[in-house]
């Protein structure tokens, strides 16, 4: 319980950082499958097909999926030192737990809606476009506009309260006071 | 109407032409120093912050680059796109509240300054500014000749214009260019760059709509096209796989609260507590300037797929081709002058900050204060700046590749920890700094000057980025953390 109340975001930052960077270690060590970044289309210039979809995972399986769950929780854990250690409270960590928590979810749904795809070659298309691209469309892009919403919302409680405000007021003041500005 | 296309493209680019000059000359009346010139006195509204935000970020890359990958390479690249929400709350929830407070109580004019402030060390500080002027130098470059070749298609489409030669392309755009930098500073640029953000977002929205009743089916007929033919080029990873996307991914959404351009502005506004709507419209802007990469993409995409249209000599003519089969002439020239606005505005920001680096960060860190007549020798600098960059563009491809393709992710990953961390961590130290800009500059450089082929594609700038950040938060807790100045520990505490 001692080591857990010592432990700041920044230790988490670190150790997501150096999960993110294992998994690439392990990627880049991986042999890749000739068509892993695609191939150039047969007829027509400057255009590239992706292929085999399945045997570009060949080799490095669910690490793509690993990784992404490690920047997500990399991007929480940033954004979660944006906010001074006095206002983290029990609303703000439930807010965090479930903006971070729904952008996983959103990531499950792309990447196994996507391997669900490479491995029939089915999918539903919806609003135009395949749900999985859907997923990354709206989903990866909204879980994280949650963020952006709710530093709208609570930006006088989290982020610039009225304390903090007159409490800069007077550093610049007394600043200006020294420096003899007044 | 169609027989007056290139008229009315022409009228629409010289029409926004001329409104930047004119902001230039209003601007002008109006800096009457250095600090006008470089942070606009940190007196602007929050209208005018959201949308010089966001039109900086979105530079003629993502107009006309976007499109083209892609038509090129399907939905690998719009991760560089949907990041941006992450992109934006990075940028708000870490940079801009303790930036801006910094600037007021340093009076800083730049980043390199904050980053003096934060570390106390003239070596960060001078490793920040000549980081920021080489990524300057290139990404001008490519902005420079962007401009100038898509400046060049349209004025060679006309009788009077048709043999018109690069290098006078290059002198017109420059020119225009350099006008309301030099005259009005920081100011005609975020003024112009207000500007510039309306025109692109209305043009991002009525290309969406354009592009949606190209098919009869709108974009699904277009995805059954991609579906029936390759289907992975449709999927969210498009042709490039997984890990090259995750990795722009990580990189774009990540950094782009270190791009130094984007930062600067943070400091800029008239109050801290504009932040709140700034934010909101900084996304929404984007988001529906974007639409535009995606649409025109796929659309044209399918069309080529799907035999309806010719195929293209290169992927970035993907845009260009859009506009002048399927788009009404008069959108045509709202997207033509959107997609000026799109390079210029970057490439605005990028003056301002390179000229900063050379006539206010660079002196300060090595002798110790800036040049006497800040705001004349910054008007210099401006323009000494604009023709190294449109000289560079002209005659060394190879160094406009080399340093454009070191513009994002080195900025990205020699900043990001030095910014984004430094200013929300008070164990970092300035050794930390040192080492995380020094790695992330060799990093990037190596991979650029020996073409070394990442396996996957990942990107480089992102390996740069992880690397340097890493050695950031490690050397950091190695050393014994040292108290802070007052003023800065205090704005940390907020």
């Amino acid at each position: 319980m001692k080591f857990l109340k010592s432990v700041e975001p920044i230790h988490i930052v670190l150790l997501l950082l150096l999960v993110i960077a294992g998994i690439t270690g392990f990627v880049l060590m991986s042999e890749p499958p000739v068509d892993a970044t695609g191939v150039a289309h047969a007829t027509i210039p400057a255009m590239s097909v992706g292929g085999d979809g399945a045997s570009k995972l060949a080799t490095i399986g669910k690490a793509p999926f690993y990784f992404q769950i490690a920047v997500i929780l990399l991007a929480g854990a940033l954004l979660y030192m944006g906010v001074a250690p006095h206002k983290r409270d029990r609303t703000l960590l439930l807010f965090f737990a479930g903006g971070v928590g729904f952008a996983l979810f959103v990531w499950v749904m792309l990447f196994t809606g996507y391997e669900h795809y490479i491995l029939t070659g089915e999918t539903t298309v919806f609003l135009g476009f395949p749900m999985p691209t859907n997923w990354m469309f709206w989903g990866v892009w909204g879980s994280f506009a949650a963020f952006d919403l709710f530093y709208v919302i609570f930006f006088r409680r989290y982020f610039f309260t009225p304390d903090e405000e007159a409490e800069f007021d007077a550093l610049v003041e007394e600043l200006k006071s020294e420096r003899g500005d007044a | 109407m169609e027989e007056l296309r290139q008229p009315i493209i022409l009228g629409c680019v010289a029409a926004y032409m001329g409104l930047c000059i004119w902001v230039g000359i209003w601007a002008m009346r109006r800096t009457k120093s250095a600090g006008d010139f470089f942070v606009a006195g940190r007196g602007l509204g929050p209208v005018v912050v959201s949308l010089a935000v966001f039109s900086s970020t979105l530079s003629g890359f993502g107009f006309v680059g976007g499109p083209g990958l892609v038509y090129a390479t399907g939905m690998s690249s719009i991760w560089m796109a949907v990041c941006s929400a992450l992109g934006y709350a990075t940028g708000f929830y870490l940079v801009a509240k303790r930036i801006r407070m910094v600037a007021e109580v340093r009076d800083t004019m730049s980043l390199p300054d904050v980053v003096f402030a934060r570390y106390g060390s003239e070596t960060a500080r001078l490793l920040t500014a000549g980081t920021i002027l080489l990524g300057v130098l290139g990404y001008l470059a490519t902005q420079i000749l962007a401009m100038a070749l898509v400046l060049q298609s349209i004025l060679s489409a006309t009788e009077m214009f048709a043999d018109i030669s690069l290098l006078a392309s290059v002198v017109i755009s420059s020119a225009v260019l350099i006008f309301y930098c030099v005259t009005g500073g920081i100011l005609a640029s975020v003024y112009t760059d207000l500007v510039q953000g309306i025109v692109m977002i209305i043009a991002g929205a009525l290309v969406v709509i354009t592009a949606a009743s190209v098919f009869d089916g709108g974009f699904a007929e277009a995805t059954g096209i991609l579906l029936a033919n390759d289907g992975e080029d449709v999927m969210p990873f498009g042709t490039l796989g997984t890990m090259a996307s995750l990795s722009w991914y990580f990189l774009f959404g990540l950094g782009l609260a270190g791009q130094p351009h984007v930062a600067t502005k943070m400091m800029m506004n008239r109050k801290l507590a504009d932040n709140r709507v700034i934010l909101p419209m900084t996304v929404l802007g984007y988001v529906v300037a974007a639409m535009l990469w995606v649409s025109i993409g796929v659309i044209m995409r399918a069309l080529v797929i799907g035999d309806i249209a010719l195929p293209l000599g290169a992927a970035d003519e993907a845009a260009p081709a859009f506009l002048s089969t399927y788009a009404h002439p008069l959108l045509a020239g709202i997207v033509f002058a959107g997609l000026f606005a799109a390079i210029m505005s970057t490439a605005d920001g990028f003056l301002n900050i390179g000229a900063a680096a050379i006539i206010h960060d660079i002196p300060k860190a090595i002798r110790g204060r800036s040049l006497n007549n800040e705001l004349f020798w910054a008007r210099t600098a401006t323009i000494l700046l604009s023709v190294v960059a449109a000289a560079i563009a002209l005659y060394s491809d190879k160094l406009v590749g080399l340093l454009g393709a070191f513009g994002w992710g080195t900025f990205a990953a020699a900043l990001v920890p030095v910014v984004i961390i430094g200013l929300n961590w008070k164990g970092a130290t300035a050794r930390a700094a040192i080492v995380a800009i020094t790695s992330s500059l060799a990093i990037n450089f190596a991979i650029q000057l020996w073409q070394i082929q990442i396996p996957y594609k990942m990107s480089g700038g992102f390996l740069a980025m992880l690397t340097s950040m890493i050695l950031f938060i490690i050397v950091s807790m190695m050393e014994k953390q040292k108290p802070l100045p007052r003023d800065i520990d205090r704005v940390m505490d907020l």
